[in-house]
Parts: C-alpha cells; structure tokens; sequence
C-alpha cells in the first residue's frame, strides 16, 4: 500500500509484514551513498539491500521488535531519503575537497598527537617484517633469484630475462 | 534578493563568496578567510552582475575584504586563515575531571546523569587522580585548563585537593600554564573550601535557572532552596575576590543557565537575576539532549524557533541594558562576534572546525575512563560508550591522540566535508558537534537542516548580523566590547598571588 504524499511508484508499504520499501535510482544515489545511509538505521530497524531490476537498488527497512505502523513507517522512510541525500552529497563534496579536509585534519591530529617519546620510538618496529609480502615485491633482485641451496633449477636470470622482468605478475618464475 | 533576480551573473567578477538574505534589506556575503560585508540589493546586484566601478568606495570595500578577482591579497588571505585556524596546531586545553557521580540536587535535566549520595564507589581514587593528572599534562597544549565536574565535586572535596596538590607538583616539570575551573552547585560551599579555593586561585562557575522559583523548580535541594545557597556563595566568594584586591569587573562567580520551556517566557527576570547577582556574562544555552534531559524532554523542551524567540528579546534587552551602561554580556554572541568582528577563534571548542572532540578537549570519568569530550561522557553514562577512548592507567596520550574515533570526530566536524555548512555564508565562524548529532539523528555527521543545534547556530547569527546591518552605531560599539577579551592572569598558576 502506497503511504501518504510519498510517491507510490518508489516508496510501498507492506502492513502485514510491517515493512516499508523504497527504490532507489542507481543513477542517482551512488552505492556508497546507499550503504552509508542504510548503516545509519540498523540500530533502529533491520535494513535489507536487494537489487530487484537493473539500476535499481530496492531498501527494505522493517521494525525490530513488534510491527511498523503506517505513520512510523512514512516517518521512518522520510528520514532515510533525508539521510541517502546526505550521504549522496556529502559523499561527492568529500570528493571535491579532499585535499582542504585532509590538510585540516592532518594538521589536527599532529598538532594534538606531537612528536613521539624517545620510548615511544624505541617501541616502533622498524624491522624488515613489518607487512607480509608474498608476492616478493620489496625482495631485491638478488634475493629473489639466489640460487637456493639443494634447487639444481634455480638459477639468477639475466637481466633481459622476462621473468625477471614480470616477477609481480608471474610469482612462479623462478621456482 | 537572491541570484535569480540577478540578469546577468558574472562568472569572473567575483571570488568565492556565499551569501544569505538578513531581514528584508541586507544580504551578507562572506569567503573562505571570514571577510564579510552587508550590502543593500542594489549593492548585491551590482557585485553579482559584476558592474562595480572600478575604483569607486564601494569597489575598495570590496577589494579590501577579497571578494575581487584579481584584486586578492594572498598574504592576508593565508595570514587571516591562521589566526582562524591557529588552535589545530596544539592538543587539548580543555581537561574536564569528574571527580564523583554523587551529587545533593536533583536537576530535571541533569546532563551527567548524576549518582546518589549514597553510591560511594562513583568517587574517583587518589591513584586514578594521580594517573589522570600524568595524562593530562602530556598534551601538547602549553596551556592547560583543569575543570573539575561532577555529579557535584563539593562531595569529593579531598579529591579535588589532591588533585590541585598533585598537578601543582607535577606541573613544575611538565611547566605548563596551568588553570584550575570548579563547576559546583554551591549548596555544600563553607566558608574554609572558599579560603582554600581562592587561595588556590581556582575560578569557580555554577548554574543559575533565573529568578528563584524557577531555578528551585528545576534543581531539587532537600529541605532548601537551592537559588539561595548558590546566590549566597556567588555573592561572599565575589567579596572575597574583592577583599584580596582583584578587579570585580573582571574577578567573580561566573554562571551558566540551563533553557527549559518553562524559562522562556521569563527572559526579562533571567536577566535582572544575573544581573542583580553581579555576573557581567550570561550564556543562554538550550539544554541539550544528554542525561535525565533525554527522558524529562516532554517537560522541558521546546522549538528552537521558540527558543529564538526567547533568545532574540533577552539579548535585546541586554543591548539596552548595556546602553545605560550595565556591563551584561551574552556568550554565544562574544563567541560568534569575536569570529566575525575580531577576525580569531576564541577556541570554544563546541564551535570550531574540527570541532574540539579529543584534539581540543578530553574528559576523564571517576572511574579512569576516557572521552573524547564531556557529551561522550554523558552518553557513556545513558549506556553508549562510542566515544570511549581509553583508560588513564592504559592508553598512551599518543594513543589517545591517534584513536579511530578522534580521527572520524576530526572529520565528520569539518564543515568543509558538511552539507550544508559547506554552502553556509556562516561557515567561517560556526562548528558542529557530532555527539549531538549521534544522540539526535543516529550519525555522527548528522543532517544540519534538521539539527536543533545548527538551528540555533544559525539563528543566533542571523540576529546578530541583522543588529549589526541596523546602523545603530551604539550596538554595535556594545558588540566590540564583547568580543574584547580581558585575560584572567590571576588564575594562571605561574603568576604570583
């Protein structure tokens, strides 16, 4: 059922479920927008995100503890177009002035945070493990084709080799 | 006035401005620096239209606030960006203590969701006094502000004494300027917390509701009136400020009102309250949704367009006062006019951007647990612990500095990444807070056309450039005066008594 001054064709009413349904155009309201909308109401309602037809995202918002009724379901939806216009125009006004928020709260947090302790800096790891690499992509070229010990087919490449040329994009060369 | 009366819009007359109608006659306009003029229409359309004549008065007016292209002043541009901008490069100053839940009144919005008297275990250790005294003094701020809260601190007096004791020590390493600030309801003061207060320089702020019915309403004190105790203290501490030789213009008791519904029709009483109690300052904040007020609402609140109401004739008649030479001052306005008429943040840190959350302000619970402000705190207490931020015993100020919800408070209060704000012709001298917007709208970045707060923002500074377009030239020498901020050196610790 259609609910009041809300148009029928977007927004429908399901009273024996007690959910309420809102379309959303794809083109209109990017994904994030709609995500970062819907996030805002799961402390309020349970919010499922399907995708009925192409360039449609369908929001099923319903209650969590007993039934929506018809002016809490209007209310609910009204306030979640309200909040995906928020989130769709700030997420493109994040966009444009990325560079003035991220100087902003770098220098925010820098100036709060100040130089660190020489404790501080003693607990820093500055060692060679400090991420995973499987691909090798921080071993240097020696490392990486040394001849290993008990491997009779490993051997260094020349540098016009293309495997050692494409190592990030053929991991087994070498092996 | 807006742009679609306009013909013939120049795209290369103007720099970056925004602009909004005020009252009927004047539209402001303003840039990214905070430079601002109210122009009449015909002064508008000529701006827009981009038809000025070169070099006539109205062209320099122009020219000297940078709204011309070609005609900016980068220097003074970037230099009045730092004096806007000058407290991001510092930590926090503001450090609010609560040294016990337990208080003796009962408010009908009390925001700290206070503890009875009986509920010992809300008063804050010795050791996590002490530890919170370290953490404090390692802020990168060279000033420190200590704000003892509660419940009431009165209760946990010898908490307070050891804390005054411990920083002072401390703090002759940490060499910091440091300040002590009590808000107390006064009803526990005696005449020996006043000589040791005083003596310890701390400055002492309390509520005050208006005139006695209506304050005793609100603050419940057993088998007493509440106003009577707090207007007593006020009056014999203010004495005693003026005993030790401290100018009483400038040295007294300040107080905080709290708006309920049943406040606002009594705008004149409030402030012949505050001004007969001598208090030259009187901040007329609408309460907020935290503590017993998120329950106690239907009772209390009320439209913010009310509350403008309210606001609008308090402030009027404030205007008048001041005209017959009574020193009263209203704190939004000194905040918002010292922005727009002083060109500087005063660093309150509820209005700023980022706003003060962590990077400005912290609060430290009795219990050692961290916030990124006195508002988290008082969620933490409602039951949401989403800007908890550490413990004093564990978490590093580093670590504080650094946390995730620091630095998503950092951004979802920039109003360079705010709808709304971002297009607001007050965006230079405004500030969101995003605590607010989680209680009331379910998101720290919340929705301004539908936030209260931004409401009364905007209201207030509506009223405020509408005073200043008026041409009353007595308003606006009373508006400067405002915004002239007497430093209290007296409550510094490095200054001698």
């Amino acid at each position: 059922m259609p609910l009041e001054s809300l148009p029928s064709d977007l927004v429908s009413f399901d009273d024996q479920d007690g959910a309420v349904h809102l379309k959303v155009d794809d083109g209109l309201y990017p994904l994030e927008a709609v995500y970062a909308a819907a996030y805002v109401f799961i402390d309020r309602c349970y919010v499922l995100l399907d995708k009925p037809a192409s360039g449609q995202t369908r929001v099923t918002l319903s209650a969590k503890k007993g039934t929506l009724a018809g002016d809490a379901a209007r209310e609910l939806v009204g306030e979640f177009s309200n909040e995906l216009l928020s989130c769709a125009w700030r997420s493109q006004i994040a966009r444009e002035n990325r560079a003035t928020i991220e100087a902003v709260t770098a220098q925010a947090l820098s100036g709060a945070r100040g130089a660190p302790s020489l404790e501080e800096l003693e607990a820093f790891d500055f060692s060679d493990d400090a991420f995973e690499d499987p691909l090798g992509i921080a071993m240097s070229w020696e490392e990486k084709y040394a001849k290993k010990k008990g491997d009779p087919k490993a051997t260094a490449p020349t540098p016009n080799d293309e495997a050692a040329t494409s190592s990030v994009t053929k991991p087994e060369a070498g092996k | 006035m807006n742009l679609l009366q306009i013909r013939k819009p120049s795209t290369t007359f103007a720099l970056p401005f925004k602009h909004r109608a005020i009252g009927k006659e004047k539209v402001l306009i303003s840039n990214t620096e905070g430079s601002f003029l109210l122009l009449s229409h015909e002064e508008f359309r000529l701006f827009a239209e981009g038809t000025v004549p070169r070099g006539s008065e109205y062209w320099k007016r122009l020219a000297e606030r940078n709204f011309i292209r070609g005609e900016e002043n980068r220097d003074a541009m970037a230099s009045q960006l730092r004096a806007r901008k000058g407290f991001l490069s510092y930590g926090p100053n503001l450090h609010i203590v609560v040294v016990t839940l337990r208080c003796n009144e009962t408010c009908v919005y009390c925001h700290a969701s206070r503890a009875n008297m009986d509920q010992v275990q809300t008063d804050m250790t010795k050791e996590i006094a002490e530890q919170t005294v370290d953490k404090i003094l390692q802020t990168t701020n060279p000033h420190v502000t200590l704000e003892f809260q509660g419940g009431e601190p009165l209760v946990a007096f010898e908490v307070v004494k050891h804390i005054i004791d411990y920083a002072l020590k401390q703090n002759e390493k940490a060499q910091k300027q440091l300040e002590f600030t009590m808000v107390s309801n006064l009803s526990l003061m005696d005449e020996e917390k006043v000589a040791y207060l005083v003596g310890k320089k701390v400055q002492i702020c309390t509520s005050i509701d208006g005139p006695e019915h209506i304050h005793d309403k609100q603050r419940r004190l057993p088998q007493a009136s509440a106003h009577q105790k707090a207007t007593h203290w006020i009056k014999r501490i203010n004495e005693e400020y003026a005993r030790i030789g401290l100018d009483p213009t400038l040295y007294h008791v300040e107080a905080l009102l709290t708006t309920t519904r049943e406040a606002l029709p009594q705008w004149k009483e409030i402030v012949d309250t505050y001004v007969s109690l001598g208090c030259k300052a009187l901040f007329l904040r609408p309460v907020d949704p935290f503590g017993f007020a998120d329950k106690t609402g239907h009772r209390i609140e009320y439209p913010r367009a009310e509350y403008m109401t309210f606001y609008r004739d308090a402030v009027d008649y404030m205007l008048e006062l001041n005209k017959q030479g009574v020193q009263i001052l209203e704190r939004f306005a000194a905040i918002f006019l010292t922005k727009i008429l002083g060109g500087e943040d005063p660093n309150f840190l509820d209005i700023r951007s980022p706003c003060g959350a962590g990077i400005g302000q912290i609060a430290y619970n009795y219990d050692g647990k961290i916030f990124t402000c006195d508002e988290g705190r008082m969620l933490h207490e409602m039951g949401d612990s989403t800007f908890l931020i550490g413990e004093v015993g564990e978490t590093s100020y580093r670590e504080l500095m650094g946390h995730e919800t620091v630095r998503a408070l950092a951004i979802a209060s920039n109003l360079d990444a705010q709808p709304d704000c971002v297009n607001c012709t007050y965006q230079a001298y405004c500030g969101v807070c995003p605590v607010h917007n989680h209680k009331s709208q379910g998101t720290i970045f919340g929705r301004m056309r539908e936030s209260t707060l931004c409401a009364v923002h905007k209201g207030i500074q509506d009223y405020l450039f509408e005073k200043l377009g008026s041409g009353d030239p007595a308003v606006v020498d009373i508006f400067k005066k405002w915004t002239t901020v007497r430093d209290r050196t007296h409550f510094l610790q490095s200054c001698a008594v």
